[in-house]
């Protein structure tokens, strides 16, 4: 068999040399069944910070298409002409309290629901990534694949609420997608999860006896959820919508995934210790997956929200949160901005990373709409009033790009959420709270 | 809706009793008044913000039952100082206090009135702490499977609530691999696995500059291993050395070792029998002492340890897992299609925790028939059988059957008993004992419940409730994620951070195992210690990794409180947090936790602290501000009583350059000085303790957060733990004898969603 690979790039993972398919490199031709040549896929992406971002050193102070990059965004800069930056933007659900919850747990929660939480009971929205997953997800590997950099907190609760809710993406209003941190978790997901046998009889026999065993388990779920009351039959409920979703992805996945691989090319051992070359990892995988079309779709939270992860490869041995308590104090203002413009700067290289990929006429960036923001504004106010929002890529030539934009103040980000969902081709009438789109973004 | 914050209203209230007729008489003349004044503008019948209507409340003058949860939010809110809102004409501090004090008494009159109820739990999914352990009593195959599934949400402040305990497409896929990976594991296929060469590096690891290391690693067969360590920094001065090797904490190889040239970094060691499973496996380089007056410090820091294995590689029927399954040996050429329905039937009884029928056998049956038509033999028709059994639903969920309609509650069975106990004691599978036993009905005779928690107190299993509810419970189990910074803390590594997790489980489980007071967990003069601890704890004459019981003083340590794993898991990485630590004692020796803090204001912002002013003094100007006050004025006092202590809790006496003062005051107004008067105070309020920790364990022992009708059981394990010199014993089985643990009403009682919903105007 002809490999499709000739060339991959090296990364160091966790105490391994990994391999992994040099994007540019992949032969379209592995791929060009799973796309027609005229059709422009459009992909969404929503790159998550949290803990707010400071206004002065992230808002440029012109409007219009010249404005200076300030110091947080500067590793964007050169891709002036790929950006656009949205000033006024607020994730207003963040602000209702509900009946428990902190300024982290709402925003994170609001941010992409456009609903403020219900405390106690795990219940948001449905988030805009997840409604154009039904639809973009339809015809890929995964509907959506959700990552982060870190993970909940293992023990007690987040911010005075479950921390089920550490999570912008949520399926429906009471299925948080918990996203996938381990490098190596997700490659397997991409990859195979599964052993997957080289010899074409075993690899059918495991095919057939993996779905006997799903058509199984789906029957037993269904006789024993017969037996049950509410709130039993709920939980069944989740087991049986979730092996009906495995069942299917079982189905789409065949063979070609695997010989996608270079040979030779290994997992990643693990998690980096390094948080750049973990982000990197992470935003390489997100790569390889649009660029395939294993999915369409993606969530990705640069850390957890209000989280205490140091930064000491950057001179901050503080955790990110407390530093975001500033207090006006110049050297933890310092610090912050150092942390937010590091967060940057994996983003600028996920950008370039999708920018160096040749996609019909183009390159991938030019098919991709993705948010980078925060669901906070000020850090040491913790509100959630005019939260950092630029947009990257071009959605098929459809964003207005290269300009800074300031709109009125605490303008529903459930706004621009319907904006997104136009742009995927998903159109919605309504949206959590949004009363209008930003036709600026798309009027060209 | 499960919204009722439990024990908010304080237990002395309880105890004085608030007659009915005290409170309407001070309603006309106190509260009346007062609504009227504060709250009637917009909680009225036409605005009813908030879907809050107070109007009815006016004309009736008392609380009604199905709105006792909003009752306690109304009350949280107002102690808060949330409501009335701060642009709106507020109440005196005297106000809030007496209209506080009402809504509780009314809320325990309306308690006492409320019928018996145990409750009803959600079908729990095993969470990944169980699925392990179950898998390993099930299968007798060490893998840590789970450690690849998604974090287990948490409600209540644990980790195995029913309802919170949700499941998605990723560990649905995750199950199934593991199904495979697990069956692999205990039906090996007759190949031997190949033997590969497996390198963690240190840096990866995050524990450089060390001369230990640990890590966890699959060994994918019982055989022989050969364990390799490379090192740098080493000298060449001639002196001796060991590299010594434990397996899951037992030393398993021992490797003297002399230096002679610089260029040797690295020592192998002969093969190591290893059985299959996931170990934990750590390396040990063990140094003399430096010579006085040597030159330098150089010390051998390890760079990767490598595993090359596996060699002589056992028969898979020689293999634990193997002889589980295939009970009576391989099969033989006779014998096959009888025995592969009992195999499969015996798997099905004990991974389903029940009898069997033919129609849970049947399909599994089929399954492996499928395999052999197709080739396969007769262990790999049972392996892929044995993956279907572990995605069922009836092996994944806990599920209990509701009481038949027109039954509001009624006992759960045998069966249902006999995975409760086994669950709550040891986080696993009921053993053929216990199954026996619920199988035959006999398991509730009064001899034989007794003596059954006897004999699961006493198993090894019961570590579990030392690892799963007290780990949880006083958050130790955080200790794995935290990093204190290494430049400020160098002590700190992967050895002490054992160490602080050891001593508190330690600890807790000779509170179990002794069957102690339960009131030593707050000041017992004992603890458990390596040298590690010991260096941080300045205890002097402690060498070696193994733990020995020290008694204390109590002038620096006793209890749980002074533990470093306590007072690290409650810091931030460079720093204590006086906030963290208060709330920490609130919520797991009071329980009674602050609600988060009020839209839009920001947290206490501790990082303003400097050089010119203490923790102490940034903190009380905090509390200025009254929205702030309400709730740090009740926290931060508790911290300030163990800055004694810092990040990783270690004994102090400055902070810097400022002397630390660790007076501070308890919610009830009682002053100390210093974490051992603190103690003395809490242990003197000896009830509220019990309280809260029976309130803790109940809560684990079900699976669901508690309602309001569940404090009559409380009160009742309570009692009887003090009647009988608080031995933990006696909160063990009064759990298990306690109404909620007994039995199961229909569905949980649907409460009244608001005050004043729109269709329930006066």
């Amino acid at each position: 068999m002809t490999r499709p690979l000739s060339r991959r790039t090296l990364l160091r993972g966790a105490g391994a040399l990994i391999a992994l398919p040099y994007l540019e490199a992949m032969s379209p031709i592995a791929f060009a069944a799973t796309r027609r040549a005229a059709e422009k896929v459009a992909r969404m992406m929503y790159v998550y910070a949290p803990t707010g971002m400071m206004p002065h050193a992230w808002t440029p102070t012109t409007v219009g298409t010249d404005f200076e990059f300030q110091r947080i965004m500067k590793p964007l800069e050169k891709f002036r002409n790929d950006i656009t930056v949205i000033s006024g933007l607020g994730n207003n659900s963040g602000n209702l309290r509900g009946d428990a919850g902190g300024d982290h747990v709402r925003a994170v929660a609001s941010y992409l629901t456009g609903v403020p939480i219900k405390g106690r009971e795990v219940r948001a929205g449905t988030s805009v990534d997840q409604i154009a997953a039904r639809v973009l997800g339809q015809r890929t590997k995964f509907a959506s694949l959700e990552v982060a950099c870190e993970d909940s907190r293992l023990v007690g609760g987040c911010d005075g609420a479950s921390c089920a809710y550490q999570t912008v993406s949520w399926k429906s209003p009471t299925e948080p997608l918990p996203p996938e941190i381990n490098p190596r978790a997700l490659f397997e997901r991409m990859f195979g999860d599964l052993n997957v046998s080289s010899d074409p009889v075993e690899r059918k026999n495991q095919q057939d006896y993996r779905k006997s065993i799903l058509d199984l388990t789906l029957a037993d779920t269904k006789s024993l959820q017969k037996t049950l009351g509410g709130n039993d039959r709920r939980k069944l409920d989740e087991y049986l919508s979730s092996i009906r979703e495995v069942e299917i992805r079982l189905g789409k996945a065949d063979s070609r995934s695997l010989d996608a691989l270079p040979a030779g090319a290994g997992k990643p051992n693990g998690i980096p210790a390094s948080y750049a070359e973990h982000a990197r990892l992470m935003f390489d995988l997100i790569a390889i997956a649009f660029q395939t079309d294993m999915t369409r779709v993606s969530t990705f939270m640069m850390a957890r929200e209000g989280g205490a992860r140091p930064y000491p490869e950057i001179g901050v041995p503080e955790a990110h949160h407390p530093v975001s308590h500033h207090g006006r104090k110049p050297d933890l203002i310092e610090k912050l901005i150092q942390i937010e413009c590091y967060h940057l700067e994996q983003f600028a290289y996920f950008v370039e990373k999708l920018k160096s990929i040749k996609e019909g006429d183009g390159t991938l960036l030019d098919n991709c709409a993705i948010v980078y923001g925060a669901a906070m504004g000020d850090p040491q106010a913790h509100d959630h009033d005019v939260c950092p929002t630029l947009v990257a890529g071009h959605a098929n030539g459809r964003i207005k790009r290269g300009q800074h934009i300031k709109i009125e103040k605490q303008t529903p980000m459930a706004n621009l959420h319907l904006t997104m969902l136009e742009l995927a081709g998903v159109p919605t009438e309504k949206f959590g709270d949004a009363n209008g789109k930003l036709d600026f973004l798309t009027g060209i | 809706m499960r919204a009722v914050t439990f024990l908010l209203i304080p237990i002395a209230s309880l105890a004085m009793g608030a007659s009915p007729t005290t409170a309407s008489s001070s309603f006309d003349s106190v509260v009346k008044p007062l609504v009227s004044q504060y709250c009637l503008d917009c909680h009225n019948s036409s605005d009813s913000s908030g879907d809050i209507d107070l109007e009815w409340l006016q004309k009736r003058g008392q609380l009604e039952l199905q709105d006792r949860a909003t009752w306690e939010r109304i009350v949280e809110k107002l102690r808060a100082g949330e409501m009335p809102p701060a642009d709106e004409p507020r109440p005196t501090r005297e106000q809030v206090t007496t209209l506080a004090g009402w809504i509780d008494q009314q809320i325990v009159s309306l308690d006492r009135d409320a019928k018996p109820n145990p409750g009803n739990v959600t079908a729990r999914r095993l969470n990944r702490y169980e699925y392990d352990n179950t898998i390993r009593d099930l299968l007798h195959v060490q893998l840590r499977a789970a450690n690849e599934f998604p974090p287990d949400p948490f409600g209540y402040g644990f980790d195995n609530i029913g309802d919170v305990l949700s499941l998605s497409p990723v560990l649905t896929e995750k199950y199934l691999k593991a199904a495979e990976r697990i069956s692999e594991a205990a039906i090996p296929s007759v190949k031997p696995v190949p033997s590969v060469a497996v390198r963690y590096e240190a840096e990866a690891l995050r524990q450089i500059d060390r001369q230990q290391l640990q890590t966890l690693h699959d060994f994918p067969a019982d055989g022989n291993y050969t364990l390799r360590v490379a090192w740098e920094n080493a000298i060449s001065d001639k002196s001796a050395m060991t590299v010594v090797w434990y397996l899951d904490g037992k030393q398993v190889a021992s490797t003297p070792y002399m230096w002679t040239t610089l260029a040797d970094r690295g020592v192998d060691t002969k093969g190591v029998r290893i059985p299959q499973g996931t170990h934990k496996l750590e390396v040990d380089i063990q140094t003399p002492p430096p010579k006085q007056g040597a030159r330098g410090s150089s010390k051998p820091s390890i760079v990767r340890i490598q595993i090359d294995g596996p060699f002589e590689q056992a028969k898979r029927e020689e293999m634990a897992g193997y002889k589980r399954i295939f009970f009576k040996g391989p099969p033989t050429a006779k014998n096959q299609a009888g025995y592969a329905r009992e195999i499969l039937t015996t798997l099905a009884r004990r991974a389903y925790r029940r009898p069997v029928t033919e129609g849970d056998v049947k399909p599994l049956l089929n399954l492996a028939n499928l395999v052999r038509s197709r080739g396969g033999s007769f262990e790999d028709g049972i392996r892929v059988a044995l993956q279907a059994i572990l995605v069922s639903p009836k092996f994944l969920f806990r599920v209990e059957r509701d009481p038949p309609a027109g039954v509001e509650a009624q006992r759960i069975n045998d069966l249902e008993l006999a995975s409760r106990l086994s669950y709550f004691l040891w986080s696993s599978m009921p053993d053929d004992e216990l199954l026996m036993l619920a199988e035959q009905g006999k398991l509730r005779e009064p001899a034989s419940l007794r003596s059954q928690v006897r004999r699961m107190t006493i198993d090894p299993k019961a570590h579990a409730l030392t690892e799963s509810f007290a780990g949880q419970w006083l958050q130790t189990r955080d200790l794995e994620s935290l990093t204190p910074d290494a430049k400020l803390f160098p002590d700190f590594d992967a050895r002490l951070r054992d160490a602080m997790r050891t001593e508190t489980e330690m600890f807790f489980q000779s509170i179990v195992s002794e069957d102690r007071s339960v009131l030593d967990l707050i000041d017992g003069r004992y603890t458990f210690v390596n040298e590690p601890l010991a260096k941080l704890y300045g205890i002097a004459d402690v060498r070696g990794r193994e733990f020995r019981r020290v008694e204390l003083d109590g002038a620096q340590r006793s209890g749980i409180l002074t533990h470093a794993s306590v007072l690290t898991v409650t810091s931030y990485p460079t720093r204590t947090s006086p906030v963290i630590r208060g709330k920490w004692v609130l919520e797991t020796i009071l329980n009674s936790p602050p609600p988060p803090p009020p839209a839009n204001i920001p947290s206490l912002d501790e990082t303003r602290v400097g050089v010119s002013a203490s923790v102490r003094q940034q903190l009380e100007q905090h509390r200025s501000n009254p929205v702030c006050a309400g709730c740090h004025s009740r926290m931060d006092p508790l911290g300030f009583g163990l800055e004694n202590y810092d990040a990783i809790g270690r004994w102090r006496t400055t902070e810097g350059a400022v002397p630390l003062d660790s007076s501070g005051v308890l919610p009830d107004g009682r002053q100390f000085a210093g974490a051992t008067e603190m103690k003395t105070l809490l242990k003197a309020d000896a009830p509220r303790f019990v309280r809260a920790l029976s309130d803790k364990v109940l809560t684990y022992a079900l699976g669901r957060g508690l309602e309001f009708y569940d404090r009559p059981a409380i009160e009742e394990i309570a009692n009887r733990v003090e009647q009988n010199d608080y031995r933990f014993s006696e909160l063990i089985t009064a759990t298990i004898e306690s109404l909620p643990f007994q039995q199961r009403s229909r569905q949980p009682l649907e409460a009244a969603k608001s005050v004043a919903r729109a269709d329930r105007k006066p």
